[in-house]
């Protein structure tokens, strides 16, 4: 499985919030995000109707996961492919490494694939001797860069023109880069020259499935840059990895879910290239691979069935919920430390390594509700991540001193009295704490609180129940 | 291999709280899968009162790429060698072998009739259909219409024709599933040249695949 950080989330998001850098690359991209969602779905009155069919068929999918899942690995069967199933991500390494150890590999392409990245599959290629490379744009910067992808879609986004630049200069000088490259049109030619010959010399591509096909066997991948067709089309063998929670019935259910999932992430009606892939190349086919096969990966997805989580395995990678997220626009995607951040991977990573492992991450969310508000098949994350905070304290899970915190909380809002007293107190003493600024920048016994460098709007002298009463009053 | 098979359905039951389905559910389920029994039809958005032609070239112009209209087949490759002098494209180029009854004598361009190994900056495919809703080009991949040919050149020409532009995605679906043939091993829905966000949300045509896609509408004059 792929290194988690996510227990550092709190030294790693005070570092991130304090890297110009960064936030310069963050901003940047997430206004993009944010207007280009809107633009789309507001050309597209049956919005709210196509949200409602998506979650139907997911619902109706995951209810009968288990008859899918054979329907589809039959057809898959038929077309001449092959299906693995692997219980978890250690299961799924070996079996992409032993496909492609069979074939005779010594080089692998990569299309871009989030179930690749929570296999930790190039690891463990590298380890029995190959040579990886990923070939969409922004996964292969960050190879470069030695670094996990950022954001779900867009895995290069906390890297700037300049910092991409120096990579190509340090790392493309053995294929003849001598200048500086300062352009992006440069830039993105750059690495087109290299990858064409990386994709004409693989042995074995490598793509993730956005959906699998259970009517005809197929896998469904979108991408804009074709680098995910020249990695299924070229090698003498295909591999698709994919989480059991891909599956959909029909094309047609698919479709439904196209038509939301490019709009979501970035705003296109659809993407360039929408790819079905079904088995290997016919008797007669000039190209395509000779081989097909596919990686099923459960990785804990089975487990999110019993309880509300079920609502979890709805998601088709879409990123919405993190480009609307205010925490992960002010610190990006490495502080939540695993493979999938923002809303969505601040309730699949605890789901998937451990409450403790991730105890941080249900709590770096605001539950503003942005993130639900544009979910394209209406996951409720805020709930999600509040039961999961539910669970942490049931199990125990947190400093002694936030628990005793909540503890108290708890005990003060059964008695509405002593509470109402309390807030208004508070409030005015809030106020008079902040001066004329109307903000706080340091209280007394919290100075460690305030050290990330936040600003805290405060009351204005008056709780919302006084202000209730105040305007009732008012005839 | 089969036991991790096992044991996933196993635990997926156990998470639903069931064990396998009853016989009278599996036949419910196969048939919606096989399209006898849909109890939702697609919801599919509402297309503006456009032939679909005229649609699907705006949509398709929309996202870079480019149309011009032929009233013939036999102009083809007329237009081909048009292009690929307008854009000073050099070296050889690649057809499919569907288009290869086509008279490419006059042109001078002397094609390969085949797939691509990327030598071709310019490969020449026909549509199976497109579809108006996104502006798409349909292709499927077989002995006539090799798949290499859509990603490798960087210029890539598309035949279509005019009867063939269908309203929305699920009516390619509908034509693939009724055609006479095995269901191909790569479908390709194109709409619009390969483009890249990944440096600064910059968008940049010609990623990995073509910096460029025109489509050769044939609309034929109808014969009263």
């Amino acid at each position: 499985m792929h290194t988690t950080r996510s227990h550092e989330f709190q030294t790693r998001a005070v570092e991130a919030l304090h890297d110009e850098t960064l936030r310069t690359a963050l901003g940047r991209a997430k206004d993009g995000f944010v207007l280009k969602r809107r633009l789309a779905f507001d050309a597209l009155p049956e919005y709210e109707q196509l949200r409602d069919r998506a979650v139907a068929i997911k619902n109706h999918t995951l209810e009968h996961l288990d008859h899918y899942l054979e329907r589809y690995e039959q057809a898959v069967i038929r077309q001449g492919g092959q299906v693995h199933w692997a219980e978890n991500a250690e299961d799924a390494q070996r079996i992409v490494v032993e496909i492609c150890s069979k074939a005779g590999a010594t080089s692998v392409t990569k299309g871009k694939s989030m179930v690749g990245e929570e296999m930790g599959v190039n690891a463990a290629l590298e380890a029995a001797g190959m040579e990886v490379v990923e070939t969409d744009l922004g996964e292969y910067i960050i190879q470069l860069a030695g670094e996990p992808p950022s954001h779900i879609i867009a895995p290069a986004v906390h890297k700037t023109k300049g910092q991409i630049s120096d990579l190509f200069h340090e790392h493309h000088a053995k294929y003849g880069l001598t200048k500086r490259l300062t352009e992006i049109p440069d830039i993105v030619n750059e690495a087109r020259q290299v990858l064409r010959q990386k994709y004409l010399d693989a042995d074995v591509g490598i793509t993730g499935a956005n959906f699998l096909i259970a009517e005809t066997g197929s896998n469904i991948i979108v991408t804009n840059e074709g680098n995910g067709d020249l990695t299924n089309t070229l090698p003498r063998v295909h591999i698709v990895t994919a989480g059991i929670e891909k599956v959909v019935p029909t094309l047609d259910d698919a479709t439904t879910l196209l038509r939301l999932l490019a709009r979501s992430a970035t705003g296109q009606q659809i993407t360039s290239y929408t790819t079905l892939s079904t088995g290997p190349r016919r008797a007669g086919d000039p190209d395509g691979p000779a081989e097909y096969h596919v990686v099923l990966v459960d990785n804990g997805r089975s487990a999110m069935l019993r309880d509300e989580f079920r609502e979890m395995l709805r998601c088709i990678r879409c990123g919405a919920c993190m480009n609307h997220c205010p925490v992960y626009g002010a610190i990006g995607g490495h502080a939540y430390g695993w493979v999938y951040p923002g809303p969505m991977g601040s309730v699949l990573t605890p789901l998937t390594l451990g409450l403790r492992e991730a105890k941080d991450l249900p709590n770096a969310c605001t539950l503003n509700g942005r993130c639900a508000e544009v979910c394209p098949v209406r996951i409720p994350l805020p709930d999600l991540l509040r039961t999961l905070r539910h669970r942490q304290f049931q199990h125990q899970i947190g400093t002694r001193r936030a628990r005793w915190a909540l503890g108290l909380w708890s005990w003060l809002a059964r008695r509405p009295g002593l509470y109402h007293g309390i807030t208004r107190w508070q409030a005015r003493a809030l106020k008079w704490l902040s001066g004329k600024t109307g903000r706080l920048k340091a209280m007394p016994l919290a100075g460690h609180w305030f050290k990330g460098g936040r600003v805290l709007p405060v009351p204005q002298g008056e709780t919302f129940m006084d202000a209730w009463r105040r305007r009732e009053k008012k005839p | 291999m089969s036991a991790a098979r096992d044991k996933i359905l196993a635990r997926i039951r156990t998470g639903l709280g069931r064990g396998t389905l009853p016989r009278e559910s599996r036949e419910a389920l196969d048939a919606r899968l096989d399209g006898t029994l849909n109890p939702d039809k697609p919801l599919r958005p509402r297309l503006p009162d456009t032939p679909l032609a005229a649609l699907f070239r705006e949509r398709l112009e929309a996202i870079a790429g480019t149309l011009q209209t032929l009233h013939d087949e036999a102009y083809i490759p007329g237009a081909v060698a048009t292009y690929h002098a307008s854009r000073q494209v050099t070296g050889p180029i690649a057809v499919a072998p569907s288009l290869q009854e086509l008279d490419w004598s006059a042109t001078g361009l002397e094609p390969r009739f085949g797939r691509s190994h990327g030598e071709e900056l310019l490969c020449v495919s026909r549509a199976f259909c497109a579809i108006a809703e996104t502006g798409t080009l349909v292709l499927l991949s077989g002995p006539e219409n090799p798949t290499t040919l859509n990603f490798l050149p960087d210029h890539h020409l598309v035949v279509l024709d005019a009867a063939d532009v269908l309203s929305h995605i699920e009516d390619a679906w509908a034509r693939i599933r009724t055609r006479d043939a095995d269901w191909p091993r790569t479908v390709n829905l194109i709409t619009g040249p390969s483009r890249t966000a990944d440096v600064e949300q910059t968008i940049q045509l010609g990623a990995h695949g073509p910096r460029s896609l025109h489509v050769l509408l044939i609309n034929s004059p109808r014969v009263a």
